[in-house]
């Protein structure tokens, strides 16, 4: 394994973490937002969902930046 | 040592039978191989449940804009001059089955609670010389004025019955989550 694939498997395993930290994040914000909605409060189902989508559009990028990186190993 | 290193050709012997074998030239597929979840699928895997999971929490922030609350009846509870002040007065509403309380505070305010402790259900009961509703199971205490929990094992405060005084009739309008 040359020192190119080294870091590029160090930086995926970095990222699957970091995407692994963000779903349960997300499956935190979900267990609130039906908590929430149980006790008929409104606003946090709202807050708890744009604090999911924020943390799914971190995710997204972060797989998009895997990709690209992909691509530049495999050029 | 020898006999290990023999050991070792046998196996390698084995294993070479076994790739060289006719059935296997016609099916290499390896199921382990086959069946193997790599780090790049795990991310896409994980990327997918991250979106799944952001729909399910906007689906779920928006279920209170769309399905309305039910219109809730009007009830009579009780005359206003039949309760005194530290007195209290038990009713159903919206239904048979929901227990509520009516308590006339010390300044005169009339407030009403479900009766259903937000700990594991058990009736709650009015303590005057506590000045606070009170659940006899588990020693819970709520604020009368409030309804708010702040002894026992509750942590959520009761409901409250929103209330409309109509001459010296008292009406049930609505639950106040």
């Amino acid at each position: 394994m040359d020192n190119r694939q080294a870091q590029g498997t160090t930086l995926f395993t970095a990222l699957l973490v970091l995407i692994g930290i963000g779903v349960v994040v997300q499956l935190w914000l979900l267990a609130a937002s039906v908590d929430a909605l149980m006790r008929h409060q409104q606003k946090i189902p709202l807050y708890a969902a744009l604090g999911s989508a924020a943390v799914f559009v971190i995710n997204g990028l972060l797989v998009l930046y895997v990709i690209n990186f992909d691509r530049k190993i495999k050029q | 040592m020898p006999e290990e290193k023999n050991k070792e050709q046998d196996e390698c012997f084995e294993c070479k039978k076994k790739k060289d074998a006719r059935w296997r030239q016609d099916f290499p597929v390896e199921w382990e191989s086959d069946n193997y979840v790599t780090r790049r699928e795990m991310v896409k895997f994980l990327a997918l449940g991250s979106l799944t999971i952001a729909g399910a929490n906007a689906v779920l922030a928006g279920i209170p804009h769309i399905v309305k609350a039910a219109e809730l009846p009007r009830t009579r509870v009780a005359l206003a001059s039949s309760i005194p002040v530290g007195g209290s007065k038990l009713f159903s509403y919206p239904t048979e089955e929901d227990p509520c309380i009516l308590v006339r505070q010390a300044n005169g305010d009339l407030v009403a609670y479900s009766q259903v402790c937000t700990h594991l259900s058990c009736a709650v009961v009015h303590d005057e010389k506590e000045n606070a509703l009170f659940c006899p199971c588990h020693h819970g205490y709520f604020t009368v004025d409030e309804g708010r929990p702040y002894a026992g094992p509750p942590t959520r405060p009761l409901p409250r019955i929103k209330l409309e005084q109509q001459g010296n009739e008292i009406f049930a309008i609505g639950v106040e989550a």
